[in-house]
């Protein structure tokens, strides 16, 4: 009876509709990110764009901004100011490289207590070591981590797959591309869309393989023959999700493929992954059709206590919602839950927050078709989307895009996403990555009135970001679950905190965190509507 | 001694001796149509002579006068091919197509795997297929078939609006004649993403079925379409009537079969997706639905069975890589 008048009191309290305002140029983020054609895109490269993120580099409490970028402009960080405000440091950081930056993630890899970054290119992959959140240092090479030829990197992630303590790296790679070889717009049946000449690719274009270093404390090794990691072949890879999806206290990993079936590398525990994806449920989509996978998301959107992978397709094609059904076995739930009308976008970034903190974790994504050349074709699929927006309803999905403010509405050739409560006020931002424009920066204009609590994560024994500790919280009668996770959406970092909407419960009765390697701790009676460090112990 | 001197020299002018056959045939090869006709007009009682001078006259024209030795050629010999393809091109030029197409069918069976014959089959079926819109636009103008037709072309051509159009012309002419709806139901799917198109494909189905109560396409559109609707519990007793009324469409099993799935009746789903593979060896989203209802069901050996079937319809066309493989030097 108690969980049913909860539940009530959820569901009341989430009625009203978000306006959600893109905030960017307020805030100071005014300068258009290149990356490739606007008008036409010649190749492949000028179509995967990059990613985004929010992460906290100088430890103020302020989630700061990072945005990748194609040729054209050095990827750019934006420190939090406070008041909403942010202001280009970009310069003064250490970030003047120039080329194809496409995916972005972050993790305290030598346990400083400093976030680090790494960033993934076409071309020579760059870690970042954050050094007392003044500067950030180039250690790729120091680190082992050149690559010996140019790669098309794109996701990547921090874990700690063998619960060392020390975070490791895995980098998705998408294709073999190269400017000498690639074919021209046109020049084959892989090179044309609705009877347009368009860039070529991912069909016809060569495979690449995933990689997966090792952390040995002060160097990477590349560990991708000898655990798995490589050997999944035939795949496009793109959006990287880390998880325990079969809930045996060990790190997963996902990766969205396009135009080729999804991957799920089951960590077996013994430096070893496998490709399970295809029995688990979880390649294609439920016709048995490899879909065009880009970005990647998960969340226990039904209180399950199991994350669940939602990823975005292309246009003609349904999003695909993975419902976990336990053990990491996954069903296509993607029309059941209310996502069978959209497909006509052609979708990147992904994520699920609570933007009304409501207790059941919404859906954001972005779009915009891979072909600016689409639009000649006057048809009802566009090179610049505005956004989706579905609000949880109990587990069911419903598109309130439409009513959900300008912000979602904006028209963009959209590629990376992330969230982060940037003004510490305990509601969920976004930040997005529009190509050939300056981000978007979404916004609630009006409050709702529901609680939340956000939870900064300190590892000790295991790694410092605690990337990879699974936390549950009960409140208001009911338990929700969530990861601390590097990488993930489409190419992007969402901050490290984990945030939780609490409906009308003014109190958190229970906080139980499994702590990478399995550790357990309990926190109890935490007060609702605020940030709240909790350190390993 | 003189004379066994002199052989080699005799030799030599009788190798040189002009061969009017052997020329002609040469010439006619490489597209010399005149010096073929000289040299083959000068070996008329040769019947390899005539046949060539025959493709000579069919390629400048000529086909009239070439059309009993190319008739001859091609009932025999060691030029079938090629007096197959002069003869069926020549029945096209004279828009004498039942000839032209008894002639193409012959060298299909003939030469199946041939660029040349499936180039004639080809522009045979094109010319036929024109000259019978231009007689139907001729004698016809104003029947619905005419609309249909428009309709059809458009559809191909990727112009749904048009297509959604003309097949609304069409239906206003002939509101009873069969398939009508459910070509305009598809278009309309084809048209727009916009979901409101749903509903309005959906009448079009259902105006279908109250014209033809048997038409399990119709049918399973309709399931279809209210699953996207997410009214499954309505869309059932559609996909459940489409198997029954056609027991051999695969489409229709494997809709049944994922409502026996969600009911945890694995068995009966397994029989239903084991029958529609058979049906269809190569259809993937059966051996998917059958590797997912084997794992539901425990049947972990018959999961992994299928999900290497599976990873075999799946795989890319061999050599669709190599090339580039090649040229960046990392062929696996």
């Amino acid at each position: 009876m108690k969980r049913a008048i909860a539940l009530f009191c959820l569901a009341h309290a989430a009625a009203q509709a978000p306006d959600f305002r893109n905030v960017a140029e307020q805030a100071g983020l005014t300068t258009p990110i290149p990356n490739g054609g606007s008008a036409s895109k010649q190749f492949i490269l000028e179509t995967t764009g990059s990613g985004v993120a929010f992460l906290d580099y100088d430890n103020d409490g302020l989630a700061d901004i990072f945005v990748a970028s194609g040729p054209g402009s050095p990827s750019r960080m934006y420190h939090n100011e406070g008041g909403g405000k942010f202001r280009d440091v970009s310069q003064s950081l250490g970030f003047t490289r120039e080329g194809w930056a496409q995916g972005v993630c972050a993790g305290d890899y030598d346990n400083d207590g400093y976030t680090d970054l790494f960033v993934t290119y076409w071309g020579q992959n760059a870690l970042y070591r954050n050094v007392g959140g003044k500067r950030f240092e180039d250690v790729t090479a120091k680190l082992h981590l050149t690559q010996d030829r140019v790669r098309y990197n794109t996701g990547c992630a921090f874990l700690d797959y063998d619960n060392d303590g020390k975070l490791d790296l895995f980098v998705a790679n998408y294709l073999k591309f190269d400017f000498n070889t690639t074919p021209k717009p046109g020049a084959n049946p892989y090179c044309f869309y609705r009877g347009i000449a368009v860039n070529c690719g991912p069909r016809g274009l060569p495979f690449e393989r995933n990689i997966l270093y090792h952390n040995e404390g002060g160097i990477f090794r590349d560990v991708s023959a000898e655990s798995g990691v490589s050997r999944p072949d035939g795949h496009y890879s793109l959006g990287v999700l880390t998880g325990d999806f079969n809930g045996d206290g060990l790190t997963d990993i996902y990766v969205a493929s396009d135009q080729t079936p999804s991957i799920l590398y089951i960590n077996q525990g013994n430096g070893k992954f496998v490709d399970e994806a295809m029995m688990r449920g979880a390649a294609l989509d439920d016709n048995g059709k490899a879909l065009s996978g880009m970005g990647v998301a998960a969340a226990d959107y039904l209180h399950e206590g199991m994350p669940s992978i939602f990823r975005t397709n292309f246009s003609d094609e349904l999003e695909t919602l993975y419902r976990n059904l336990g053990k990491g076995e996954f069903q296509d739930v993607s029309v059941d839950s209310g996502m069978g009308r959209n497909t006509r976008f052609v979708g990147w970034g992904c994520g699920f927050f609570d933007f009304d903190n409501d207790g059941w974790p919404d859906l954001l994504l972005v779009n915009g078709h891979a072909f600016p050349e689409v639009d000649r074709l006057k048809i009802d699929i566009h090179y610049r989307e505005r956004a989706i927006l579905y609000r949880n309803d109990h587990g069911k999905f419903v598109d309130i895009s439409e009513s959900a403010g300008p912000g979602i509405l904006e028209r963009h050739s959209s590629r990376g996403l992330a969230f982060a409560d940037y003004d510490n006020d305990g509601l969920v931002e976004a930040l997005v990555n529009n190509q050939n424009e300056p981000p978007s920066l979404l916004r609630l204009g009006s409050r709702p009135s529901n609680h939340w609590i956000e939870l900064t994560l300190e590892g000790v024994k295991a790694n410092r970001s605690a990337i990879g500790a699974r936390v549950r919280i009960t409140a208001g009668g009911f338990s929700q679950t969530a990861e601390v996770r590097s990488g993930g959406g489409y190419l992007s970092q969402s901050d490290l905190r984990l945030h939780f909407g609490l409906g009308t419960a003014a109190q958190v009765d229970k906080v139980e965190i499994t702590w990478p390697g399995g550790a357990k701790q309990v926190e109890t009676a935490l007060a609702a509507d605020r940030i709240v460090r909790i350190r390993e112990r | 001694m003189r004379a066994i001197k002199l052989l080699p020299f005799a030799a030599a002018l009788l190798f040189a001796q002009p061969n009017p056959v052997a020329d002609g045939i040469a010439a006619f090869h490489r597209g010399d149509y005149q010096a073929a006709r000289t040299d083959l007009e000068r070996a008329p009682n040769d019947p390899q002579a005539r046949l060539f001078l025959a493709l000579t006259r069919a390629a400048t024209g000529g086909c009239e006068a070439a059309l009993p030795e190319l008739t001859r050629g091609f009932a025999a010999g060691d030029n079938r091919r090629l007096a197959g393809l002069a003869l069926a091109q020549c029945y096209v030029g004279a828009k004498r197509f039942a000839e032209a197409g008894a002639v193409v069918a012959q060298l299909e069976k003939l030469f199946p795997a041939d660029a040349d014959v499936l180039y004639v089959s080809a522009d045979y079926h094109m010319k036929a297929w024109n000259d019978a819109i231009y007689r139907m636009y001729q004698k016809a103008p104003s029947s619905y078939r005419v609309d249909q037709l428009s309709a059809e072309v458009f559809e191909t051509q990727g112009k749904y609006t048009e297509a959604v159009a003309e097949y609304r012309k069409a239906i206003e002419k002939n509101p009873k004649a069969i398939n009508l709806h459910y070509r305009l139901g598809r278009a309309l799917l084809q048209q727009s993403h916009d979901p409101a198109v749903l509903a309005q494909a959906r009448k079009e189905f259902e105006a279908e079925l109250a014209l033809n109560p048997s038409d399990a396409v119709a049918e399973y559109q309709v399931g279809q379409i209210l699953t996207a609707e997410q009214k499954k519990t309505e869309a059932a007793p559609h996909f459940e009537r489409a198997a029954q009324l056609r027991p051999d469409f695969p489409e229709a099993l494997v809709a049944v079969a994922k409502l026996r799935m969600e009911a945890r009746r694995y068995p009966e789903a397994i029989a239903l997706l084991e029958r529609a593979v058979k049906l269809q060896p190569r259809n993937e989203t059966a051996h998917y639905n059958l590797m997912m209802a084997y794992r539901n069901a425990g049947r972990a050996g018959d999961a992994e069975r299928e999900k290497a079937e599976l990873d075999r319809l799946q795989k890319p066309p061999e050599g669709e890589f190599t090339e580039f493989l090649k040229r960046l030097g990392d062929k696996k």
